[in-house]
């Protein structure tokens, strides 16, 4: 492969083709979250404050779940886990997450309520807040058991969790994240 | 706690051991260490949020805008969080030192990651155009859609390997982990360039 001259370390062929499949993936869940948000497009539209909502609810079940991945994955290299019911790490990593996740979640509801507000299409904090902890709670309960499952699974198959876990759960979390919004306003009778 | 003597090593060994597990898996340090970047995350959600609040009558005009925003935002995450990723590790590596826009590997990607957006967003309009049709909804055409894909990721891109080289070359001058920094603000920066490049597109291919 060498030549006389120096080969770069990172080819535009080399970074291309490994980040190709991955991102066809995106592109595909994506489509679904789209199709998903399409279905009810006429009640968003009318509705500007849930369209403020939407973007930033939606991503925390996947930064949450990618630190949680994450977490496993550098735990598994490390020979931490071996027993998935009694093991700190796992038990820990998870509950540390629900936290940031729910934290973050009644920050958004506020910065969202504060911001409509502003735009003169504000909607009642506690419906807002309602909304929040519903999807969320929807959201970081299906991903991170999927995130704990596919890291255990990649691991027993010895596949690096790092190359599997995390672009997935990124795209898992808006999907559920949207499915969990649209569940919430259905249970609070907004649509 | 063992009852029955032990070699020091070992004793020290599984002090260590607990103390390190002790340090990295409490529930207090990971939440210390993850609320604030998720909160200003979540900052960088809201604005993104506002612009596509403002985007109703593009929504409106543009049926099939709707199905491939989280697709922008997804790829264009995706893209340059590995981005950033890897000009950390070429710069622990020591392969990238400044700004040069002769040496090859920042120029490989930085061009890797332009092509890689151009080739997914045209990946994106065309598979969000046939999928609508499919479910049997309303969509503004092929062309249109993977005009404004590629237009928003394109412009974004661009925006965001500036931001990214720029930022992970400085932030390891001043004695920062490029890792610890560029990866999460990248991730915030590049949901609002995002949306703002795909709110911009959408207005130009109105015009037309």
């Amino acid at each position: 492969m060498k030549a006389g001259h120096q080969t770069p370390y990172y080819t535009v062929n080399g970074i291309i083709r490994r980040g190709l499949p991955v991102l066809l993936i995106t592109c595909i869940m994506g489509i679904l979250v789209g199709q998903i948000l399409n279905s009810r497009e006429e009640n968003l539209i009318s509705m500007p404050a849930i369209l403020i909502l939407i973007p930033s609810l939606i991503k925390i079940g996947g930064d949450t779940g990618s630190m949680l991945g994450a977490r496993l994955s550098s735990a598994f290299h490390m020979g931490l886990v071996d027993n998935l019911r009694s093991n700190p790490v796992v038990h820990n990593s998870v509950i540390a997450a629900s936290i940031v996740g729910l934290v973050s979640s009644i920050s958004v509801s506020v910065l969202v309520y504060l911001a409509s507000s502003y735009l003169g299409i504000g909607m009642p904090f506690h419906i807002l807040l309602a909304i929040s902890l519903i999807s969320v709670f929807i959201e970081l309960s299906v991903v991170y058991s999927a995130t704990v499952a596919i890291a255990f699974a990649s691991h027993r198959f010895g596949i690096d969790p790092d190359d599997t876990v995390i672009p997935f759960i990124a795209s898992l979390g808006d999907l559920v994240g949207v499915a969990g919004i649209f569940i919430a306003l259905d249970l609070l009778n907004i649509l | 706690m063992p009852s029955e003597p032990q070699r020091d090593e070992d004793i020290f060994e599984s002090q260590y051991i607990d103390k390190y597990l002790s340090e990295y898996a409490s529930i207090s340090s990971i939440v210390r260490e993850a609320l604030p970047f998720e909160l200003i995350a979540t900052v960088g959600g809201v604005v993104a949020g506002i612009i596509l609040s403002g985007m109703t009558d593009e929504l409106e005009m543009i049926p099939g805008l709707l199905v491939i925003y989280p697709g922008v935002l997804g790829l264009r995450g995706n893209i340059s969080s590995t981005l950033g990723s890897r000009l950390g590790s070429a710069i622990h590596l020591g392969l990238i030192t400044d700004l040069d826009r002769n040496n090859p590997e920042l120029m490989n990607n930085i061009y890797g990651s332009l092509i890689l957006s151009v080739i997914a967003a045209i990946m994106l309009g065309i598979l969000g155009h046939f999928v609508t049709l499919a479910l049997g909804f309303e969509s503004a055409g092929v062309f249109k859609l993977v005009l404004i894909c590629v237009i928003a990721s394109f412009t974004s891109g661009i925006i965001l390997s500036f931001i990214a080289a720029l930022m992970a070359i400085g932030m390891f001058r001043f004695g920062f982990d490029p890792d610890n920094v560029v990866t999460p603000s990248i991730a915030t920066l590049g949901d609002i360039a995002s949306m703002l490049m795909l709110f911009l597109s959408a207005k130009l291919v109105v015009m037309f």
